[in-house]
């Protein structure tokens, strides 16, 4: 097992200048930890709200290192033999024909059973062997020779039991495969695990990670974002609208807009050839921002008092 | 530094988080890569690896601040702005600002005069302690004051009482004595330099209260609040006093709340999943590689379903408050528990949980059920609404002293339960030996539980729940 050397992660700023070349504006901390990450060689567990980027980040990796990224959605129900390998059955069952076949003359001149099964030992065992093994995507992301982005998605999303079998991987960087022996990764792969705090995640797995929360971005923070990634928007719109979803994300709402419908609201405005926001506006383009209707309801009739402090501190700022 | 890192760890520990070993060599890791250079990217780096929850986090950051203060004013004292609030007396009295410096130049010599015809105030001018004081030698007395602090194991205090001790002994390790001998003599001789030297007592004094203080809330703090809670755990139910109730809740809530963390997970759901197909083809090796049976991977799960009774009468005011906390914090962690409540008949609460606070919850129904008991009664109400609902999956609870006013204690509903149940548990808060006596029907109820247990503090309560949860796998 070696390990990557990665030029572009050598320095804390290095890597907040390399998300920036790829549209991913990040906070001090998010790039601390991928740099100690990168240093101490180990998994980060993020956490934090639905939205607030913690898959990009990973994804934005894989493209600032250019590695390849492999995924693992995690859901209720996921076993071994969808995240780790499977035995390709099929062509198992054809060895297993053709051996029978070709039994005759490989046994040829051996008399009697004991001697047979003796001839048969000599044969190598290739039922399970590499070559009849289907990767999944952990093995897969230790197969690679240049090293890769492993994430594992919403972990909290799997059982207990997946977790104890992540433990493995995520402090020695092999897996067990019990016909085979230990798999060793070739080059260390960076492991990203996210979670939506769902349920809470076992000590044993957080001791092996650096924890990264990821909390909803400041004011200041999401402007840059927002002009990043929708550059079209004009500056007064992109103080309005970044102003109106934090004032939002005062509310008691049942989901608080996250970066992500922050983005999908400036595009729409953008579209709709908005230099500012208007109420009728906001009005008709709300379910961008809030997935609920009863969201919606609420914040319909604090509207005006919303949209009047987000104006107002546009004047004073 | 090393070292220091393994003291913030201890104090870090003292707050309530759980540091490994393997953290604090990740913790050491981190300082390696990052350097001291930077507080901020030193600070986000140690809460990665130490503080696993944003609670954690929250807790990090106050303690980092406070430890991470006080050790960098020994490196650079005037650069840090918080240090020169505390020293603000220093200040004055220094020679970083002309005026004043013209000012302490006079006392100076209101003391180097007073002491030319006094030779002992002469030699207390002299010694290091005094020395540091006049010339405003922050660091060094920083210093000193640290090592007084480990002279009389400044680290072991542990509660706030103690302070003053721990203030004294550290002047006394100074040599304060001295200073305050100095004092009295000057007073007696009513000489003008006595203010002078008072004020540096006094400047002295505060110094080392604040780094007492400082210490105290590292070190102590964490501890206090563990022994409360220690002591609060093992004090009997009834004998808590009422201003202690909403902590009790809490130490009940975290209790439930790790007993259910560390059970849930068993909740086991029955459910056929993918054919497996090497052991399909390998049970096939017998018929010729026909594939006959096929096997399935399956998954286990089983939910444990618990029933909760409790008796809330009279006789058990005390204790049913406490056994209705913990039932609500119950429910409202683990799935499926349904409680009940009985004094003389019985009936289903877990409606008033789910829908009211806390206490208004219990309020409820304690006036709702309270009143005389019969356990007979309430048992037969107890068939009637909820004896279908128990198989084999079923946990019965039931709290209450079995003090069953001499009436038919009906000890074939029980029986029945018992044998449909895979659980019966009775938690009586009377000690074993009052079982049995007067009207008390314990020792024949106790023939059809399976498990029956004194339970009368919070930490037998613990232990049982968590041998009830283990059990209900």
């Amino acid at each position: 097992m070696h390990t990557q050397h990665f030029p572009q992660l050598e320095s804390v700023e290095l890597i907040e200048q390399g998300f920036e070349s790829f549209g991913y504006i990040c906070s001090r901390k998010i790039a601390t930890a991928v740099f100690l990450a990168f240093q101490l060689r180990k998994p980060i567990l993020i956490e934090g709200p639905p939205g607030v980027g913690k898959t990009e980040l990973a994804k934005t990796i894989a493209l600032l290192l250019d590695t390849p990224l492999i995924r693992l959605q995690c859901y209720e129900g996921l076993d071994e033999a969808k995240a780790l390998y499977e035995w390709k059955y099929g062509k198992q069952l054809l060895y297993t024909q053709v051996l029978k076949e070709k039994l005759g003359d490989l046994l040829q001149g051996a008399t009697g059973l004991a001697e047979s099964v003796a001839k048969l030992h000599q044969f190598g065992d290739i039922f399970y062997s590499e070559e009849f093994l289907e990767p999944r995507p952990l093995l897969k992301a230790m197969q690679q020779e240049k090293g890769a982005i492993l994430l594992i998605d919403e972990v909290d999303k799997s059982d207990y039991e997946f977790e104890s079998l992540l433990l493995e991987i995520l402090s020695d960087y092999q897996i067990s495969i019990p016909e085979i022996g230990t798999v060793k990764a070739r080059t260390t792969p960076m492991v990203f695990l996210t979670s939506n705090n769902t349920r809470d995640i076992s000590d044993a797995l957080k001791r092996r990670c650096l924890h990264l929360y990821i909390p909803f971005p400041t004011v200041e923070l999401e402007e840059r974002i927002i002009r990043s990634r929708v550059p079209d928007a004009n500056e007064q719109l992109r103080h309005q609208l970044v102003e109106f979803v934090h004032s939002l994300r005062q509310l008691d709402l049942k989901k608080a807009p996250a970066i992500s419908e922050t983005i999908d609201w400036a595009r729409s405005l953008v579209l709709l050839h908005a230099n500012q926001l208007e109420e009728e506006l906001v009005r008709s383009t709300l379910n961008v921002l809030l997935k609920y209707e009863e969201d919606i309801e609420a914040t319909d009739s604090e509207l005006r008092s919303l949209l009047s402090t987000s104006s107002s501190d546009t004047r004073t700022g | 530094m090393q070292s220091n890192l393994v003291d913030f760890i201890q104090v870090l520990r003292s707050h309530d988080i759980r540091v490994s070993p393997a953290e604090t060599l990740d913790a050491v890791g981190v300082t390696t890569t990052l350097g001291y250079s930077d507080r901020n990217l030193l600070r986000d780096g140690l809460a990665m690896t130490l503080a696993k929850t944003p609670t954690e986090e929250v807790i990090f950051l106050d303690c980092f601040d406070r430890f991470f203060q006080q050790d960098l004013a020994d490196f650079s004292s005037s650069e840090m702005p918080s240090d020169q609030d505390e020293n603000k007396d220093l200040d004055s009295t220094g020679n970083t600002a002309a005026p004043t410096e013209d000012f302490s130049d006079s006392q100076l010599s209101a003391l180097e005069l007073a002491s030319e015809n006094n030779p002992s105030l002469e030699s207390l001018l002299q010694t290091p302690l005094m020395q540091n004081l006049l010339n405003n030698n922050r660091s060094e007395l920083t210093l000193a004051i640290n090592a007084a602090a480990q002279r009389v194991d400044l680290q072991k205090i542990q509660m706030f009482t103690q302070k003053g001790q721990f203030t004294r002994r550290i002047l006394d390790a100074m040599g304060e004595e001295q200073v305050r001998n100095a004092v009295i003599e000057l007073e007696r001789a009513e000489s003008p330099a006595l203010p002078v030297l008072q004020r540096y007592r006094d400047i002295l004094r505060q110094q080392v209260r604040d780094y007492v203080e400082r210490e105290y809330l590292l070190h102590a703090e964490g501890k206090t609040q563990q022994f409360m809670d220690d002591i609060l755990s093992k004090t009997r139910l009834n004998n808590i006093e009422h201003i202690y109730l909403h902590k009790v809740h809490e130490l009940i809530r975290k209790m439930a709340k790790k007993l259910a963390s560390r059970h849930s997970h068993k909740r086991k759901r029955l459910k056929r999943g993918q054919l497996n197909m090497a052991k399909t083809l390998r049970k096939g090796i017998p018929n010729d590689g026909v594939m006959f049976n096929t096997f399935w991977r399956q998954v286990k799960k089983e939910k444990p379903q618990i029933l909760a009774v409790c008796d809330v009468s009279g006789s058990v005011a005390a204790y049913s408050k406490f056994l209705l906390l913990f039932l609500y914090s119950l429910q409202d962690i683990l799935p499926k528990v349904r409680s009940f409540a009985f004094s003389s008949h019985l009936g289903e609460v877990s409606t008033y949980f789910d829908d009211y606070p806390v206490e208004k919850a219990i309020e409820l129904v304690n006036w709702k059920y309270g009143g005389a008991t019969d356990y007979g009664n309430s048992l037969m109400d107890f068939s009637k609404l909820a004896l279908d609902d128990i198989n084999s999956n079923t946990t019965v609870i039931i709290l209450g002293d079995a003090r069953n006013n001499n009436g038919d204690p009906k000890l074939e509903i029980l029986q029945s339960i018992f044998q449909r149940a895979r659980q019966v548990i009775w938690l009586n808060p009377e000690s074993r030996r009052a079982w049995g006596s007067g009207d008390s029907e314990m020792l024949r109820y106790q023939s059809a539980c399976h498990f029956s247990a004194e339970c009368n503090n919070l930490k037998q309560l613990e232990r049982i729940v968590d041998q009830l949860l283990k059990s209900t796998r």
